[in-house]
């Protein structure tokens, strides 16, 4: 690369710039509806949302493997309509199904990852070797990829995705379907990659994944962004702590419950969420007016069974922006 | 440092694919194994049951020559023919482990990658072709023309099978499914036979089907093959061709015809499908 990247003439610092991005499917479906982003050299970016949010088609543009409808999209400074072979050199891609070829060992498929992306024979070696014990595949090199677990091959292709140590990796939603360990091994190894610089823009629908991951993320949902941020931004805006009431008793119980909540005052009743098990109330004084609500519920007649103070989570953020759970 | 078969340029590509292909058919041995079964059981079949009754057919428009000989090149075709049917399916495996896409993500260029693996096949087409010649050598087939026809009709195969190739490839990315590609491609391969101067002179088939088989690519494939192991032309009275010269051109042009339709189809068909 070398040079400073330039969009419109003007020097950036942004690796990927998406402007009025909309892709409508051949059977009439708009998948991704107007969205605009921007995400900066060497960070790590979250892009959240539920199944069918455009999530996977929006990474489909950025990797040049879908012409979008309508937009304008650069990455790395490159043009993805008019630049697709200076941007697919510029990327790592690694899809939502593992894809290695079942046939070659762990070693073959990384030689194979280095052709394909033009490593020079004389770096081929180190690569591999680096790349093989960076996601502890070293010592399974000569095993066919059919015989890795799925965790396995899931590394294995995340070390096929950057065998040519490019400035942007996509990963879309790569820890789906691993065991918790598995899927700790792999978000090591993503922290890695991005302490050396590299910019990741991760799709996920496990918030805690990118709660722990992101600098920054947007939430989508229906093709459009709803909200953008840091994840600690983002959970500042929900209100600093969340009380959870346990309750028995049927969905009246917890109509009741929320509206004594709203009754009481101190809490802003536009933070008083009925759950599947009692209520949820969200604000920044909820551990000092929480045993007041213990208390009128107790005189009400309605049984608590049990409560918890935490702080929010991003799926408390995805709650309160579109009325709805993401997990 | 620029690397001539890194990938980077068209035929680094190439290479690396065919490389590849290569590998997958040498860990794979089975596939190469099952597309020989049915041309040899054709062979072994065709001979017993039908070699005293067609001899005199084929004897009334060549003379001089076995129905071993004659059916020798039809098999050879019908080889090609099978190993091209899985060819295709080698595509739908690659597109359902992903590594389609993956190398679609890559500067890899899609026709580079086709043309690479076709190449693979052709080396597993040769492989499989001599091993059918050396069969029906041992059967009594004449290859009047030694080592020279033998190395000719092997060429003539891997020539005849490009269209093929093209085509069950073209069903791969075209149906993404092994069922469909397999079912389509083996639908087509017998009627392509019989109605073709494989097993039987044109002269001696039915008047309707006389039509088709002066058509039929497999024709002009099956009669260059046998004007190569005898030495001399008996390429049938074809409207596109008078000798095995011109025979194996109509070959190629439907060989080019069928890769630039692939090729098209694969560039329209990876990219994008939005409105």
């Amino acid at each position: 690369m070398g040079q400073q990247k330039r969009i419109d003439g003007v020097p950036t610092d942004s690796a990927i710039d998406v402007r009025g991005l909309r892709v409508t499917y051949a059977d009439g479906t708009t998948a991704v509806d107007d969205i605009d982003m921007t995400v900066r050299e060497g960070e790590f970016f979250g892009f959240l949302g539920p199944n069918g949010a455009g999530k996977t088609t929006t990474i489909k543009v950025l990797a040049t493997l879908l012409t979008p409808s309508d937009g304008e999209v650069r990455v790395n400074g490159f043009n993805i309509r008019t630049d697709g072979r200076d941007v697919r050199k510029s990327i790592g891609y690694m899809a939502q199904e593992t894809s290695v070829d079942p046939e070659l060992t762990v070693e073959e498929n990384v030689r194979f990852a280095c052709e394909m992306y033009g490593v020079s024979r004389d770096e081929r070696d180190r690569r591999v070797l680096t790349l093989l014990s960076l996601v502890d595949l070293a010592d399974v090199a000569d095993k066919p990829a059919d015989k890795l677990s799925g965790g396995m091959q899931k590394r294995l292709d995340a070390a096929m995705a950057l065998v040519h140590e490019p400035p942007v990796v996509f990963l879309d939603e790569p820890t789906t379907g691993l065991d918790p360990e598995a899927r700790d091994r792999l978000w090591d190894y993503f922290r890695r990659i991005n302490d050396q610089g590299t910019t990741i823009v991760l799709t996920t629908q496990y918030l805690e994944e990118a709660d722990k991951l992101c600098d920054r993320l947007v939430l989508v949902q229906d093709g459009s962004v709803i909200i953008k941020g840091s994840p600690n931004d983002l959970k500042g805006r929900v209100g600093e702590e969340i009380l959870d009431v346990e309750l028995t008793g049927d969905e009246g119980a917890r109509r009741r419950a929320a509206e004594i909540a709203r009754d009481l005052g101190p809490f802003n009743s536009n933070a008083i969420e009925e759950t599947d098990n009692g209520i949820s109330v969200t604000g920044n004084s909820v551990r000092e007016h929480g045993t007041t609500l213990l208390v009128a519920l107790d005189e009400a007649g309605i049984s608590v069974v049990g409560f918890d103070v935490r702080e929010p989570t991003l799926d408390d953020v995805f709650l309160t922006v579109t009325g709805e759970g993401l997990t | 440092m620029t690397d001539e078969l890194s990938g980077n340029s068209f035929g680094g590509d190439v290479v690396v694919n065919t490389k590849r292909w290569g590998l997958k058919a040498i860990r794979n041995p089975f596939v190469l194994a099952v597309s020989l079964i049915q041309p040899l059981v054709f062979l072994v079949l065709f001979l017993t049951v039908f070699g005293n009754v067609a001899g005199t057919a084929v004897n009334g428009t060549i003379p001089g020559i076995g129905y071993e000989t004659f059916l020798l090149p039809a098999i050879v075709m019908q080889v090609a023919l099978a190993s091209a049917v899985s060819s295709g399916v080698g595509l739908v495996n690659d597109i359902e482990t992903g590594m389609f896409e993956k190398i679609l993500a890559s500067p890899m260029r899609p026709s580079a990658m086709l043309l690479g693996k076709i190449l693979a096949d052709f080396v597993r087409i040769v492989v499989q072709i001599a091993v059918v010649v050396v069969i029906g050598f041992l059967l009594g087939a004449q290859i009047e023309t030694g080592v020279l026809g033998i190395l000719g009709v092997v060429g003539v195969g891997v020539v005849f099978s490009g269209w093929y190739l093209a085509f069950s490839n073209a069903l791969a990315v075209l149906t993404e499914d092994q069922e469909s590609t397999t079912l389509v491609a083996n639908l087509l391969q017998l009627p392509l036979l019989f109605l073709s101067s494989s097993f039987l002179p044109i002269k001696a088939l039915p008047e309707w089907i006389q039509p088709v088989a002066l058509v039929n690519p497999v024709t002009y494939g099956v009669d260059v093959a046998r004007s190569i192991i005898l030495g001399r032309n008996v390429v049938s009275n074809l409207p596109l061709a008078n000798s095995p010269l011109e025979a194996f051109f109509v070959l190629l042009t439907v060989d080019f015809l069928f890769a630039v339709a692939g090729i098209f189809l694969l560039l329209i068909t990876t990219r994008s499908d939005v409105q």
